[in-house]
Parts: C-alpha cells; sequence; structure tokens
C-alpha cells in the first residue's frame, strides 16, 4: 500500500512532461526519417554512428553548462555569462596552442607550449571569471542578472584582445581528441559530459551542498540565520558555473580546431537556462533537478536535430525552434499538469469507489 | 438590523486526501456584527474560510449570500461577491505608496489616464476615516506594519464589501493599534458591514465580538453569545481539555551562585540598539518585555550576530565569543528563534526533516553530511518530543500550521543541543494549546540547563515563565525586575514611563 504506484503524482511532475514532449519529439523526427533510430557502427574509426548519438554528443556543451546553471537558477539567479566564458576559454586554449607563433601559417599536429597548459589555463581563467560573479553577487549585493551582464558583455571582448582579433586553427591531434575523439565506441564529448554530470551529481546530493543551495535558493535570510554561509554557497554555485563553461568552451572549439569569439557560445545562456527550465527547475528558485536539466538539453538538441530533418529554411529555424519549445514549456506549465493531475486522481476515486480516508 | 441574516454556510464538508477538514459545519453570519471564529491550529477554521474565499472548493454543503445560493471560484470572484479578506501578512506591494496600493488594479480614470488627484483625495479620506493623518503618496514600506494592515483593511472596506474578514490582524499590532482597529470595526458594523474575526488573542474575542463560533478538529463545537459564555469555557471547548492541565507550568529554578553562560557587555551596533549590557545565568530564563520596536528584537539579533555588532564584547559559557555572523554563534552554542518565522525560520519548500536537521547541518559544513539514516531520527524523535501534528517527516514545512511550523523550527535549534536558546516572540500566532506546549518545553530546556532568553509581547505569559524580567524602552534597558514577583501592572507602569513622547513621534 505505501509503494502504491501515484498516477496523480506522475501526472503532476514537470520531468514526467519533459519525457512525454522528448517522446512526441522522437516519433515526429521518426517518421520523417524512418532510420532515425538507427545506429551503425563504423570500424575505420571504432566509433557508432546514428541520429541519436549525434543528438547526445552535440547537447554535451549545454549539458555540461546547465548542470551550473541548474544550481545557479536554484539559488534564485541567473548565469548570462556562460556563453562568453566559452568563447574566452576556446580563444585562450588556441592562443596556447600557437603562442606567439604567428609566423606560422599552416596549422599542423604540434604545440609550442605543454599540453597540460592548454588546458589548465582556460579553466583557471573560467574558474577565476565565475568567482568574480560571485563576489559581485555574494559579497556586492548585486543580482545576478545584472552581475553576470558584466562578463557576458566584456568577455567576448575580452577573447578578441587575447587572439588580437585573430583567429586562429590548429592541427593539434591530441587537442582533437576533446571534442573529435571516441572512447569505447562513443564519441569523447559524451563522456567527458557523462564524468561531469556524475560528479556534479555526487557532489551536490552526496553531501549537504543540494540541501544548502536549496535552503539559500528558498530562504536566503532563514537560511543565513540557521547558520548557513550562504555566501559561500553563492561563491561556490558561480565558480563551478565559470569552469563548467570553460570546460564547455574546449569541446567546442575542439571541434572547429579554432577559436571563433564571436559565434564560440553565441546564445548558449539562453539554451542553458532552457534546459533547466524545461527540466523542471523554476526560475523562482528552490527544488532543482539535474536530471531533468539533462533531459532539457537534450529535448532542445532534439528540437534542433528535427528542424534540420524538416529541411526548413535557415531562416526560420530560430522561429520553428521557438514554437516546439512554447509548446513543450505550455505542456509543462502548472494549469495543464493541474488539469491532467486532477483527472487522473478523480479516476483513482472512482475506482475505490469515491471514498477518500 | 442584527437579525437580518447575510450569511450562511450549512453542511459544509471538505476533505483533503487522507483527512476530514471540515465535517458538517455551519456557520451564519448577520448583517452588522462581529462574529469571532476560535478553534486551534488545524481546528478548519482557515479552511473555512478558504471556502469562503473560494480557496478551496468544498466537497459538499451549501453558502447563501444574502438569501442567493453561492459558489465562490476565486479569491477575485469572492471580492465580486463582496467577500474581502485581510490575511495575517500584509499582502500589499511595499514599493508602491499607500495610495497606489489601495486602488491598485482598479484606479480611477479621467481622459483615459490615471486620475491621480482623485486616488490621492480618496485615499487621504479613507485614511482619515481610521483616524490616521498619513502621507498616502509615501510608499507603503515607509510605514509600520500596523498602519500597513489598516492599509489593506481600507482596501478592503473600499471595495463595497458586504462582509470583512480579518484574519489574525491583531498579531502584530501593539495595545493602542489594536483599539484603534477596533474602532474601525465597530464604525463598519454600525454601517452593516458582517465581520469575521479570527484572532488567537482570547481578551480581544470577548472585547470585540457579539458572537463567536467555535471548531475543533473540523467539527462544529457551538456558536455562543459572547455574554453566554466564559473564558474558561472558551478554552476548554476549544482545546476539549480541562484547561488547569495545561497550565501547570514551573518555573525554572537557579541557585543564586550559578555560573553565567551568556554575558553581554555594552554591545551595540549602528542604527539599531546604542548600548546593552546582560547576563544570563546557566538554566535560567530570561524574560524581554517592552512595545514593539523597543529594542527587543535588535538585542537578539547582536547577540545572535544577525547584525553585526560595532562595540562591547560577549562570552558564552565563560570563553569570550567573537560573533559577526549567525554562523559563529551557531559554533558558540547558540539558537536563534527570530520573530517573523515566515521570513526569517522556515525554508518553505523543503520538508519537515530537512528543516530539523538544517542548523547541525550547517554547524558541521555541508561536506560532512548526516547521513538519511540520522535525518530521519533527528526528525522523527523531534516529531514525538514536540507533538509535531503531520502525518510524516516528510512533508513541505510550509504546509503546516502556524504552531507545527513553530515546532519545527524549535526543533531545528533543539537538536544542536544549544546552551543559550533566543526566542523571539515564539508564542505569536499560535493557538492556546500550542502555545502551553512551547512555554513547557522552554521551562523544560531550562531545566536541562539551557539558558532562555523570551521575547514576547504578551506579559502574562512572561510573568508566567521568567526568572528575570528585562524591560526595554526607546532602545534601551530600562530596568530589570524578578520574574517572581512582579506584576504585569508594575511593569507596565516601567513601559510606560515617558513613553508617551515616543509613541506621539512614532504615529
Amino acid at each position: 500500500m505505501k509503494k502504491r504506484f501515484d498516477l496523480a503524482a506522475i501526472t503532476k511532475s514537470k520531468l514526467t512532461w519533459a519525457v512525454v514532449a522528448e517522446v512526441l519529439i522522437l516519433l515526429v523526427c521518426l517518421i520523417v526519417r524512418p532510420d532515425f533510430f538507427k545506429i551503425s557502427y563504423q570500424e575505420s574509426t571504432g566509433m557508432l554512428y546514428g541520429s541519436l548519438i549525434d543528438i547526445v554528443n552535440r547537447s554535451s556543451e549545454i549539458t555540461i553548462i546547465a548542470m551550473g546553471m541548474t544550481l545557479v537558477i536554484a539559488l534564485g539567479g541567473t548565469d548570462l555569462s556562460v556563453g562568453a566564458l566559452v568563447a574566452v576559454s576556446g580563444a585562450i586554449a588556441l592562443k596556447f596552442l600557437r603562442w606567439d607563433v604567428l609566423e606560422y601559417t599552416t596549422p599542423g599536429d604540434y604545440t609550442v607550449c605543454s599540453y597540460a597548459l592548454v588546458l589548465i589555463v582556460p579553466l583557471a581563467v573560467c574558474l577565476l571569471m565565475g568567482l568574480f560573479n560571485g563576489l559581485l553577487i555574494a559579497k556586492g549585493n548585486m543580482q545576478p542578472i545584472i552581475a553576470t551582464l558584466i562578463l557576458m558583455v566584456c568577455g567576448r571582448g575580452i577573447a578578441q584582445i587575447l587572439t588580437n582579433g585573430k583567429q586562429f586553427t590548429t592541427g593539434y591531434s591530441p587537442f582533437r581528441v576533446i571534442g573529435q575523439g571516441s572512447f569505447l565506441y562513443l564519441p569523447m564529448p559524451i563522456w567527458i559530459t557523462a564524468v561531469v554530470v556524475a560528479v556534479v551529481a555526487l557532489f551536490v546530493r552526496k553531501t549537504a551542498f543540494g540541501t544548502f543551495v536549496e535552503s539559500v535558493g528558498i530562504n536566503r535570510s532563514a537560511s543565513r540565520l540557521s547558520g548557513i554561509n550562504a555566501q559561500l554557497i553563492i561563491f561556490i554555485v558561480f565558480a563551478l558555473t565559470g569552469f563548467l563553461s570553460g570546460i564547455s568552451g574546449l569541446i567546442y572549439s575542439s571541434r572547429i580546431m579554432s577559436n571563433d569569439s564571436n559565434n564560440a557560445g553565441l546564445n548558449y545562456e539562453m539554451d542553458a537556462i532552457l534546459a533547466v527550465v524545461i527540466g523542471g527547475t523554476s526560475m523562482t528558485g528552490g527544488k532543482f533537478s539535474l536530471a531533468g536539466t539533462v533531459l532539457g538539453s537534450i529535448i532542445i538538441r532534439t528540437i534542433v536535430t528535427l528542424v534540420y530533418y524538416f529541411g526548413i529554411a535557415s531562416e526560420a529555424t530560430m522561429a520553428f525552434k521557438a514554437m516546439i519549445i512554447a509548446v513543450v514549456i505550455v505542456l509543462q506549465s502548472e494549469p495543464v499538469r493541474n488539469y491532467f493531475s486532477k483527472r487522473t486522481k478523480k479516476r483513482a476515486y472512482a475506482v475505490k469507489g469515491g471514498i477518500i480516508e | 438590523m442584527a437579525d437580518h441574516v447575510l450569511l450562511e454556510m450549512r453542511q459544509i464538508e471538505i476533505a483533503f486526501p487522507g483527512v476530514k477538514a471540515l465535517n458538517k459545519v455551519d456557520f451564519t453570519l448577520h448583517a452588522g456584527e462581529i462574529h469571532s471564529l476560535l478553534g486551534e491550529n488545524g481546528a478548519g477554521k482557515s479552511t473555512l474560510i478558504k471556502c469562503l474565499t473560494g480557496v478551496n472548493k468544498k466537497d459538499g454543503g451549501t453558502i447563501t449570500l444574502e438569501g442567493k445560493e453561492i459558489q465562490p471560484q476565486s479569491p477575485q470572484h469572492a471580492i465580486e461577491l463582496g467577500i474581502s479578506t485581510v490575511y495575517q501578512e500584509v499582502n500589499l506591494c511595499p514599493n508602491l505608496t499607500v495610495a497606489e496600493n489601495i486602488f491598485v488594479g482598479r484606479q480611477p480614470m479621467k481622459h483615459g489616464q490615471i486620475d491621480w488627484k482623485t486616488i490621492n483625495r480618496r485615499a487621504v479620506e479613507l485614511m482619515s476615516r481610521f483616524h490616521l493623518n498619513i502621507d498616502v503618496t509615501r510608499p507603503l514600506s515607509y510605514y509600520s506594519t500596523a498602519i500597513q494592515q489598516m492599509v489593506s483593511i481600507a482596501r478592503a472596506v473600499d471595495i463595497q464589501a458586504k462582509i470583512l474578514i480579518l484574519d489574525e490582524p491583531t498579531s502584530s499590532l501593539d495595545d493602542h493599534e489594536v483599539q484603534l482597529l477596533f474602532d474601525v470595526m465597530n464604525e463598519l458594523k454600525k454601517e452593516g458591514m458582517g465581520i469575521i474575526f479570527i484572532t488567537h488573542f482570547l481578551d480581544q474575542v470577548f472585547a470585540v465580538s457579539d458572537r463567536l463560533t467555535i471548531l475543533r478538529n473540523g467539527q462544529l463545537v457551538g456558536t455562543y453569545k459572547i455574554e453566554d459564555i466564559t473564558k474558561v469555557q472558551l478554552v476548554t471547548e476549544m482545546i476539549g481539555k480541562d484547561i488547569d492541565t495545561i497550565f501547570s507550568l514551573k518555573r525554572a529554578e537557579v541557585a543564586e551562585n550559578e555560573k553565567d553562560m551568556l554575558t553581554a557587555d555594552h554591545i551595540g551596533a549602528p542604527e539599531k540598539l546604542d548600548d546593552i549590557s546582560l547576563c544570563v545565568k546557566k538554566g535560567e530564563l530570561v524574560g524581554f518585555a517592552g512595545l514593539l520596536g523597543s529594542g527587543r528584537t535588535e538585542t537578539a539579533e547582536m547577540l545572535f550576530g544577525a547584525s553585526k555588532i560595532t562595540k562591547g564584547e560577549m562570552t558564552v559559557d565563560g570563553k569570550k565569543a567573537e560573533i559577526k555572523k549567525p554562523y559563529d554563534a551557531l559554533i558558540a552554542g547558540m539558537a536563534f528563534c527570530p520573530e517573523d518565522r515566515k521570513r526569517d525560520g522556515i525554508i518553505g519548500d523543503l520538508s519537515i526533516r530537512e528543516n530539523i536537521a538544517l542548523a547541525v547541518q550547517a554547524r558541521k559544513g555541508f561536506m560532512h553530511p548526516l547521513s538519511t539514516k540520522e535525518q530521519n531520527e533527528l526528525a522523527d524523535k523531534y516529531i514525538k518530543a514536540l507533538g509535531i501534528a503531520t502525518p510524516n517527516a516528510e512533508k513541505k514545512i510550509g504546509e503546516l500550521s502556524g504552531g507545527n511550523q513553530q515546532k519545527v523550527i524549535l526543533a531545528r535549534w533543539m537538536a544542536t543541543n544549544p546552551k543559550v536558546l533566543i526566542l523571539d516572540e515564539p508564542t505569536r500566532g499560535i493557538d492556546v494549546g500550542a502555545k502551553a506546549e512551547i512555554q513547557r518545553l522552554m521551562l523544560e530546556m531550562c531545566g536541562e540547563g539551557v539558558s532562555v532568553i523570551f521575547i514576547s509581547s504578551e506579559l502574562d505569559e512572561i510573568i508566567r515563565c521568567s526568572n528575570r524580567v528585562i524591560i526595554m524602552r526607546d532602545r534601551e534597558k530600562v530596568a530589570e525586575v524578578d520574574g517572581a514577583t512582579c506584576t504585569q501592572e508594575q511593569i507596565l507602569a516601567i513601559i510606560a514611563e515617558g513613553s508617551t513622547a515616543a509613541r506621539g513621534e512614532a504615529s
């Protein structure tokens, strides 16, 4: 009796409707392209290929950032700087791959400094920028949306300055592995994402950090009066989000083996926020769901894929994407969920003979 | 006039999954009467009101307003029907002006533009009906809670209400302000309005109401004329138990030479309190008396590090304590139940279990989490010890009644095994039964050697529990009297001395 299958609670959960939305979109994809679910193995690369794998692979950048964004939103804030940080991370990585050897004109399979630096410095800088966000918000008491606007605007400028406004390319193969390599049949970004999701989830749920984030997000004053160091929590969350943007930037620039200060991570902040919201975390802060966010990110990528498959003109892509997202969000809205939840509840009572004990 | 039935609720039934919140309750309200609705927390008062205001849908019964059957669908709908509600917490926008708050959503228009002149003029008229001469163009947040309360009543009255529901309107008002509110209520009553008054202050029930209805556990106990019932009868009916069994409290016993647990030596913070010194012995209960804004809460906040002190020194358990933030106070062995439970106490969307474990967890730091098992043990222990009424520990604290929320906050701090416990208005807005229980818990903790600082606006409970009473006035400690021998009149006299001048300034 205790662990009864509670249909009403399931229909009330936002996550359920995210799953429903994803299944629907996939079904449409399947109708448009009957071979949509086909996965094939290519021996030359040792990788599995197929639309589904591609969707998960291409959602990596957003999923990684959205892990941090989930916590930011759970605190009741938003981080607009993540897209710019992606550009900064790529710019620094490429700068280090080239390291003052601008006379080389052809990209080749070489690096001019330690490969470790190529990876560590961008991540460290993004971490620092995240800390800067945290400092403004926790100590300066600025609203997150305003504080992170600063780096959103000037981040790309910093990326431009770092690379003297140039777009570098590289052919260094260890760097290529990050975004284009594979491991155990799957593309490397999927593995990186899996590790990031696992580490964040373990950190958040196996320590009391997640509870503290929710607590501060729901009621900062009461949390502080209960002895929680709210400033520290805010600090950590924004620093983490910066760091994750850095990882995302490395994957992005490895995919194109280049830096692109103007387009790298463009609109990522919006996609990441959207992924979090579709995943069932409320913008007002409080309870959050990391699993929901992963699903949200995959939904966004599935929609993009669907748009490609429909062969929609590139000018109309954004509008089409927006339309589907609107439908998904309406499906998840409170009145709709309540409607279905009430219907199932009534049915459940009817089964029990209308007795509410 | 008084016999004209305005509202009739018959055989109202409301069921929530697992509980029957209201079971065949009848309630009638006459035009031109003040009708008090009484009962312990969870007795069904709020549910009945919510049914009337369209928040909860009824599962059975009928509501008739002036002879016509009505089905309120939403609070907005209820207002259109002529049922206005003023809630305990002020439901207004602090950043709008007083006048804007009164007319928001129904601004008078002139030439397609908002007619500010009329708005401000009518706002002034309305407020003067309440004998308040205030600048209606100032933002609401500029004024005290009492005046904000008046503004929300003014708003409710101005929308041509037939029925006015006042849900705990007096819990944040002082005596003078309460009298002001009663005058207004009596005036409205004369105009034929039916007023439903919900309060936990029994004196106020007797001071102002014509009739009263008592609910217990979702059942109607009865409706009485005010002259037909005594206070003792009323309490007995409300809790269904004999009053003596719950009011047998014993003051804590403190030896003369008991060691000092908490001392504060001339502490102060800018814009809060200039200078205060105090000392609390081990196992002693020190009461804080004084009017709202006299510096009681400020003192508590300074002691606990909620506002940083800039001068003076404190010791806890003989050791010098540098308290800059609540965390420092927690580490030093202090605990603090703040005055505004909703704003500073509960984490509404978290479960009872998480709320109880919060302070213990905060002390350990997030890298050393309590296991789910440990959290459950804590939660179960205190749910049982404090008699928190809930089906399980996973219920959200926000869904509990006020008294139970307060018990959870108390549990949060008891779980840290504090040496010093500061309680700011722990019994405000909760019913007689829960009030007595919280007083009992307080005294039990004293018996276990915990030092308690108890702040309350109700002098009788301060006198009943305290070993010593510190009296505050105008942000200063003005006197300290012995709790066992002092009387209410004595304390009132000390508070009143020179405070008339201060009141003129405040209003």
